[in-house]
């Protein structure tokens, strides 16, 4: 199944005063990973979360497939949109093959039918399912764990995955490997991924496109070729070179 | 006439009154927790609840127990002599350490769950149900236990009221400055208390041998 098009139209969004995102227009195509980088603080995380209304925008609008956002109802969104935190948020009371099929126990979906879409999640992240299906997320290791949070926001096929810092907590060589294999899936899969991470290594290891975003602001948006060959201005060239 | 003769001699008398106090903390920790998960529950879910409630839990501890008894006797309907109006002061013991366990047990929730949870899509029903009550249940077992095992050593000075169990030994041994009489009351008592704390924490460790550690 193809992705959906995310589009961001002037939108802004203020904490407590401090303004967050100024006026910020986006537009994210089918099918494609868009990565946003940037430091912490600079207002990434709150893009992403606008587009499943974890936050709402205090002006501005945010379309999924054409649609509003702010005409949803925010629960049957949130379904429909795959989500990877950093922290993974495992339930650890649940087995792992019982986390993965949470969507769709949300969805209704029979025990049968969410049992084996499990064992196919579990398999496409590269873990065995008869392994590691029945265990305990404390009983994984860290980056089966955030293999495990890949998979249970594939579960529900949803058209469009919000990732935010997903490997995060992985050491270098763990997170490099899931870079490769998230790469090759989701060009396999063909959904529109909206990422969000600090690590510039790491965005232009995945991205289609990058948006590079500071202060509240997007200050380049491009191919991972085009921002390397020529950053926008200086504090774009600065974090690439940081990295360097 | 030794010790143990006395309580040989004695020994249905007191196997009944151990029964008695057991009903009473069995049946004031039952509706103890019937009101105060509950109530818990909303507290997380409308924070102004919060601190009316928690004070006026609060404050009920803080009265001495057998003022309690005797501050319930002359009130019409759920005072007087007997077993009801110590179970009444009973349950008002028993609410603080469950309320309070409940809302520490539920807002601990690691936050990276609760995102999650509310990102694929819960609502806020689902994630009470099959987040953060599964999550906050050993801190709600643990302010049960609490509850029970001051609610065993409630129940003596409860006999002061008419309520029966192990504490009417004690107070006649007091009235009659009888030891035997004395120790027959509040050496089962004791036990009891130690049984339930033990029996209490053997399950509380299974629940959370059986559920994965409370965090991630």
């Amino acid at each position: 199944m193809n992705g959906v098009a995310i589009s961001f139209r002037e939108v802004t969004k203020s904490f407590d005063e401090k303004l967050v995102l100024d006026r910020v227009s986006l537009d994210v195509s089918p099918g494609e990973v868009l990565v946003l980088l940037g430091r912490s603080g600079c207002g990434k995380t709150t893009l992403l979360r606008l587009v499943n209304r974890l936050v709402d925008a205090d002006a501005g609008e945010v379309y999924v497939g054409g649609r509003e956002v702010a005409d949803w109802d925010p629960v049957e969104l949130r379904r429909g949109i795959g989500y990877a935190i950093q922290g993974v948020g495992l339930l650890p009371h649940l087995s792992v093959g019982d986390n993965v099929c949470l969507v769709p126990r949300l969805l209704g979906w029979d025990p049968e039918r969410r049992r084996e879409r499990a064992a196919e999640m579990l398999r496409l992240v590269g873990l065995d399912p008869r392994e590691h299906g029945d265990r305990r997320p404390d009983q994984l290791s860290g980056g089966q764990r955030q293999r495990v949070g890949v998979a249970r926001a594939l579960a529900a096929d949803p058209q469009a995955l919000l990732m935010d810092e997903p490997f995060g907590a992985v050491d270098p060589i763990g997170r490099r490997s899931l870079q490769e294999e998230f790469r090759s899936l989701s060009r396999e899969l063909g959904k529109t991924v909206l990422f969000v991470t600090h690590d510039v290594t790491e965005a232009f290891r995945l991205a289609d496109r990058i948006a590079v975003v500071a202060d509240g602001g997007i200050r380049q948006v491009g191919t991972p070729r085009e921002i390397s060959d020529a950053p926008a201005d200086a504090l774009v060239r600065g974090l690439i070179e940081g990295a360097a | 006439m030794s010790f143990l003769e006395f309580l040989a001699g004695r020994w249905t008398e007191i196997l009944g009154l151990t029964l008695e106090h057991v009903v009473l903390v069995v049946i004031s920790t039952v509706a103890g927790v019937l009101i105060a998960v509950p109530l818990g529950l909303a507290i997380t879910r409308l924070p102004a609840l919060g601190r009316p409630v928690l004070g006026f839990a609060g404050v009920i501890q803080t009265v001495p127990s057998l003022a309690l008894f005797g501050l319930l006797i002359p009130l019409p309907f759920i005072g007087g002599i007997g077993s009801r109006t110590a179970i009444i002061a009973l349950v008002l013991y028993a609410l603080l350490p469950i309320l309070r366990n409940t809302v520490t047990g539920v807002r601990q929730v690691d936050p990276a769950i609760l995102d999650a949870a509310n990102g694929m899509g819960m609502t806020d029903w689902q994630r009470l149900t099959l987040v953060e009550v599964p999550l906050a249940l050993p801190s709600i077992f643990s302010g049960i236990r609490i509850a029970t095992v001051v609610g065993v050593g409630l129940v003596t000075i409860a006999a002061a009221v008419g309520a029966g169990g192990l504490g009417s030994l004690i107070f006649r041994g007091l009235a009659m400055l009888d030891s035997r009489l004395l120790f027959a009351g509040a050496i089962p008592s004791a036990i009891l208390a130690l049984l339930a704390d033990g029996g209490l924490a053997m399950l509380e460790a299974r629940l959370v041998a059986s559920r994965g550690a409370p965090t991630s």
